[in-house]
């Protein structure tokens, strides 16, 4: 029958993973800050979506939690200027799709 | 939940952590997962997870009854009743009316009038797919390519993990157990075609697919009366890329998911609309999907071992069922069927279309006119697998060959959606190859820029709301 495995037994010929983060651990660092440093960036440069997405939650007392830190998110992305080149071009999309956003 | 959303992008950043650092602690990972999956899954209905539950657990059991067994009667019985429980299950859920009606159809033919109940419960989402799962790891054990896994914590995990639950690909057994055997490596993550693969899909489904559907293809096959031949046309062949770009973003994204947590998925497309034959198409086209069919039924079934009737019957069979598997619909089965008899005629005249070394070289003519041939074979099936009914295909058809009128109501975005998803048919493999190996090694903060300008490219030019991912009915 299959028997779990260690990590050590694993990789049997390099060294126990958790005591010693070597180019494995490099590779996953490099990973997660890709991740979630576009994410953030993300968040700062499209603060409404993430204020419009919690405004639609079914569960008011997650939106009465999760709203003041999204609007202050958005007040600080748009002190910083940063949200003016999606409001910006967002809006030169639907102008000339001759759309709107619902 | 859907991929592009806010709230995968939320669940996937608490997942992605708390998955590599349980990593060295592989069965607390496993179970995590496991949480995450049912969690992905209960955002649909909550109830419908006590069958995802449900079904593992009889799985599990099965497969450990029949490694026990000897080879005979009682080990073969166990694994039919396995069969049978799977297949039962889909077939109440998926099949139950759609056969009701059909059989109050045939009888009220023939004048007598039969009183069938219908049964009112909702799909459970990606029963379809779940099932093909379960099936794929009891068959696997009954012919002893597998060993049962005494790890029930694996079971669950296999049928449920969330990159593949919904839409697949279809991951076959053995490839995914002997991932869960131990933890996963860091340097497996292949960054670059990750990125690629979730942008890509991304692009193909947000952009690409929604503007197809919203913009043109929906409202042609809406009221096909009220169209040209014209828009008839295109919109067959919109719907021909809109499911394409629908159903690869999905499986693209779900691969791409999967690696980042350090699991390996099959690939399930490769340039479908390149294909060269009907065999060809097959080979690119829902590529876990049709393997497994060819596994697990066509190869059961006899596949070519008994002369060509019995091939041609197999290939048929083989394509209805598959037809059947999309949906409960006579449309479905005459999609099938059409891709089934046009596999046997090409086996009839010898056409055995594929760039491999096993396939006989052609000239660029027959390459090009085979090409023709098979796209034009393809969108026009396409038709009946979209049309909701056999009425509408006709009224479709119809319609379209009545050559009344030449306009067409295509819009600019639809239109720029068909360039883009035919590009996506067009552009070399080897293109996307170097850009992806040109991301492995840019640096840290271009690796970063290019997810964040492509998604704010996305976000800038989508549509208001989305429409679901296509293969979630099925």
């Amino acid at each position: 029958m299959p028997q779990e495995t260690t990590p050590q037994e694993a990789t049997p010929q390099g060294p126990p993973r958790q005591e010693s983060p070597g180019p494995q651990a490099g590779h996953l660092r490099t990973v997660a800050v890709v991740i979630y440093a576009t994410l953030l960036l993300l968040a700062l440069a499209i603060p409404q979506s993430i204020v419009s997405w919690i405004g639609d939650m079914k569960s008011i007392e997650m939106q009465e939690t999760l709203l003041p830190a999204a609007e202050t998110l958005q007040r600080l992305s748009r002190q910083i200027g940063i949200d003016a080149p999606y409001t910006r071009a967002r809006a030169a999309f639907l102008a000339l799709t001759s759309k709107e956003d619902h | 939940m859907l991929f592009p959303t806010i709230e995968f992008a939320v669940f996937f950043a608490v997942v992605f952590p708390v998955t590599w650092f349980l990593n060295g602690f592989n069965t607390a990972k496993k179970w995590f997962l496991v949480a995450a999956s049912y969690y992905f899954y209960a955002f649909w209905r909550a109830e419908f997870t006590l069958l995802l539950l449900a079904s593992s657990l009889g799985n599990y059991l099965a497969a450990l009854l029949i490694g026990r067994l000897a080879d005979g009667y009682a080990r073969r019985a166990v694994l039919w009743l396995a069969v049978a429980g799977n297949l039962g299950l889909l077939g109440y859920f998926k099949y139950y009316n759609f056969f009701a009606a059909s059989l109050i159809d045939a009888f009220a033919a023939i004048g007598i009038a039969l009183e069938i109940k219908f049964i009112e419960v909702a799909l459970p989402i990606a029963i379809s797919f779940l099932t093909f799962h379960a099936l794929s790891y009891i068959i696997d054990v009954y012919r002893r390519v597998l060993a049962p896994t005494t790890s029930l914590v694996d079971i669950l995990l296999y049928i449920s993990f969330f990159p593949h639950l919904i839409a697949g690909p279809i991951v076959r057994a053995d490839k995914f157990l002997a991932q869960t055997k131990k933890p996963c490596d860091p340097s497996d993550i292949k960054v670059g075609q990750s990125a690629f693969l979730i942008l890509g899909g991304l692009f193909k489904k947000v952009i690409i697919a929604n503007y197809l559907s919203t913009e043109f293809v929906d409202n042609v096959f809406r009221g096909p009366a009220d169209y040209s031949s014209l828009d008839l046309l295109l919109g067959m062949y919109g719907y021909a890329l809109q499911i394409y770009c629908d159903f690869s973003a999905y499986t693209d994204i779900a691969i791409g998911v999967a690696n980042l947590l350090g699991y390996e998925f099959p690939q399930n497309f490769n340039y479908p609309y390149r294909a060269i034959s009907v065999q060809d198409f097959w080979r690119r086209w829902h590529i876990s999907l049709s393997s497994w069919l060819r596994d697990y039924l066509y190869i059961p079934l006899g596949g070519n071992r008994f002369g060509e009737w019995s091939t041609a019957k197999n290939i048929i069979l083989t394509m209805l069922l598959g037809g059947l598997w999309h949906g409960a619909s006579w449309n479905f089965l005459i999609w099938g069927l059409l891709h089934g008899l046009a596999l046997v005629t090409e086996r009839f005249f010898g056409v055995t279309g594929g760039s491999g070394a096993e396939h006989a070289p052609r000239s660029r003519a027959a390459t090009a006119l085979g090409w023709l041939i098979t796209l034009q074979f393809v969108c026009v099936t396409w038709v009946f697998f979209r049309s909701p009914s056999i009425e509408a295909s006709i009224d479709y058809f119809s319609t379209l060959l009545s050559g009344a009128s030449w306009s067409t109501t295509l819009t600019p975005l639809a239109a720029g959606a068909f360039v883009l998803g035919a590009l996506s048919q067009i552009i070399p493999p080897r293109w996307f190859q170097s850009l992806e190996e040109s991301y492995e090694g840019a640096s840290l903060p271009i690796k970063v820029l290019v997810p964040f300008a492509v998604i704010f490219v996305i976000a800038v030019a989508a549509p208001t709301g989305m429409a679901p991912f296509i293969y979630f009915q099925f």
